[in-house]
């Protein structure tokens, strides 16, 4: 059974200009276990389809489905595709002063358990938790006590985001570009976190730019996404062929 | 709006006869009530009940704090502070006038437990000396239930350091609080409010930047919602050079609630070197949230850095969303959103009962 289904998907964004479509019949699936990158040039719909599966406001989907363990996302708000086990490692994530990280996150935690019938972790031990998950991701555990990515430089955002997902444990975790801006040592640290999330159960899916990245997290399935399609998929050896190619000669 | 005017012909009291103007007192009263950038300030909010209750009786404010070494509290003055104005907020000073007396507080040497105001009532003015180099702890908190004022001068000596803390988040059909502070050289202020609206709430500072380097920094949060009302009349002057000052100020309104402010920064002729900032934000949320804001700068010398900006918004979509995704309902998410909007300016001493009133809960350890 697929873990993440996405079938025909045609999506636009909401410009002052009006609608333009960007997603033109995606189809993708991905199963427990694997983990599919997304490559493509500029402007080929890769981090729309991270907008659209994730529910950010301004798109609009024209027609298709996407599922999530077999139940359909497309018609529900963020939160509840959060809570169904949907996760987007943000390419930009958002700097919230007056909401410490800790409350931040203690509040995420306890929204996933009662959506899941699940008791709330204890407020100590998940401190504690929280801190030492920080501490693995190089984050100072300071950092917590302050406002959500408030002051952090780009490399901490992206960090954030990885131990967000190390702490949801979602089911699907959509990374969109969380390579972009990391020098070489905060790669190594954040495709850490990813390979340490992997499991047989969960799913991956990358969206990245260059092939760097997939130097440390070995895909399953490299797909290339060009004017909102799917037009090419193999194993990792397409985004070496990519890299010393270019994209020219696919699209 | 009609002339404004005081209610009853008003006495100079003994101790204020020896200024300038204090012989024709009641002409420099009402002229200055009507000029034209006074009139202004009272251009959102009704200024005849607040004119006419400057006459009403007065009660002492409750204190606490006082009886510690080098402090000294009296009921009677016998000289204006100096640098004393009276062409400047011509109400609080008809409220010297009609008050049976005037009480004074001096600090003469640093204390170690805070002095505690609690004002239960219309409590009479209060005049703050604090002597040369001497660091004091100065809590407020307005605790009437019916209409009720207050005003306060605050006179720093050199290096004096006044840590102010005040809190109006009682429920009163009116209330006004007039707040004046002097800095001599190298003296350093800092007020911390936290307020709510009430049926019609009025907070008017005044701080004047009297001597060289002196600092003063104004941290305010505050939540109008429902049918309540708050104006903030905040002037900041700098009258010597190398002068600091930063205000911080955050208001909600929510749910037809009715915010005014109005943030005057003066930088007289050779202030040179000063530091003025002035940030002003508003959060609207719910239906019919009114929000005036205005600041002002008037700049007289070269050489001076100053920002200032006033923003009204509501929730940012970016915040929300990113919220969401992690699994917060909207409605939570933006309560924790108005929550940190505001927890970024309520601080120091009275903060726990500040968090407790404005945002609903207390300050999270982590």
């Amino acid at each position: 059974m697929s873990l993440l289904n996405v079938s025909d998907l045609h999506a636009s964004v909401v410009t002052d200009d009006g609608a333009q479509p960007i997603l033109k019949g995606l189809t993708l699936e991905v199963k427990p276990g694997e983990v599919h990158a997304i490559m493509g040039p500029n402007g080929s719909g890769k981090s729309t389809l991270a907008n659209v599966l994730s529910g950010r406001p301004g798109y609009t989907v024209n027609s298709g489905t996407a599922t999530l363990d077999g139940q359909g996302l497309l018609e529900l708000e963020p939160f509840e595709r959060a809570q169904l086990g949907l996760f987007l490692a943000f390419q930009y994530p958002v700097e919230i002063p007056g909401v410490s990280n800790m409350e931040f996150l203690k509040a995420s935690i306890d929204s996933l358990a009662r959506a899941r019938g699940e008791e709330q972790p204890n407020t100590a031990t998940f401190m504690k938790q929280v801190r030492e998950l920080a501490g693995s991701l190089d984050l100072d555990p300071a950092f917590l006590k302050r406002g959500v990515n408030e002051g952090f430089s780009g490399g901490e955002k992206k960090r954030n985001e990885i131990m967000q997902l190390l702490l949801l444990q979602p089911k699907l975790a959509l990374l969109d570009e969380t390579d972009s801006g990391l020098d070489i040592d905060a790669l190594k640290v954040v495709a850490e976190g990813v390979n340490r999330y992997r499991s047989a159960e969960n799913g991956v899916v990358l969206i990245t730019h260059y092939q760097r990245l997939l130097d440390y997290i070995v895909p399953d399935f490299v797909h290339v996404l060009s004017h909102g399609k799917i037009i090419e998929s193999g194993d990792k050896t397409l985004a070496l062929e990519l890299e010393a190619k270019g994209y020219a000669w696919l699209t | 709006m009609a002339d404004l005017t005081l209610p009853t012909t008003l006495a100079t009291p003994d101790w204020l006869a020896g200024l300038p103007d204090a012989g024709s007192l009641p002409e420099v009263l009402e002229q200055a009530l009507n000029s034209p950038a006074h009139r202004e300030r009272w251009k959102y909010t009704k200024p005849g009940p607040f004119i006419a209750a400057t006459q009403h009786p007065m009660i002492d404010p409750d204190i606490s704090g006082e009886s510690q070494n080098g402090v000294a509290l009296n009921q009677s003055i016998d000289a204006p502070l100096a640098g004393f104005d009276l062409d400047q907020a011509p109400e609080a000073i008809a409220r010297l006038c009609y008050a049976d007396h005037v009480m004074t507080l001096d600090v003469s040497a640093s204390t170690n437990e805070p002095i505690v105001l609690s004002h239960t009532g219309n409590t009479r003015p209060l005049l703050v000396r604090v002597a040369a180099g001497v660091s004091l702890t100065l809590l407020e908190t307005a605790d009437a239930s019916d209409d009720a004022q207050q005003s306060i001068w605050i006179d720093l000596a050199p290096n004096a350091r006044v840590q102010h803390s005040r809190n109006a988040l009682n429920d009163a059909p009116s209330h006004w609080q007039y707040l004046n502070v002097r800095l001599q050289a190298g003296a350093q202020y800092q007020l911390n409010n936290h307020v709510a609206g009430c049926g019609s709430r009025r907070q008017d500072v005044h701080i004047i930047m009297d001597g060289q380097g002196a600092e003063a920094t104004l941290v305010s949060a505050g939540k109008v919602d429902g049918n309540m009302a708050l104006d903030q009349q905040v002037t900041l002057e700098h009258r010597q050079p190398r002068g600091q000052s930063k205000q911080t100020i955050h208001n909600i309104v929510a749910n037809g609630g009715k915010c005014t402010f109005n943030g005057r920064i003066h930088i007289h002729e050779g202030a040179a070197g000063t530091d003025a900032q002035l940030s002003n934000k508003n959060l609207g949320m719910g239906e019919h949230a009114t929000i005036n804001t205005k600041p002002e700068l008037e700049i007289y010398t070269d050489d001076v850095s100053c920002s200032h900006g006033a923003t009204v918004g509501t929730i940012s979509q970016d915040a929300l969303f990113y919220l969401t995704s992690r699994g917060i309902d909207r409605t939570a998410a933006e309560a924790l959103l108005s929550q940190g909007f505001l927890r970024q300016c309520i601080n120091g001493p009275l903060a726990d009962q500040a968090l407790t009133a404005l945002v609903g809960r207390a300050r999270e350890e982590s």
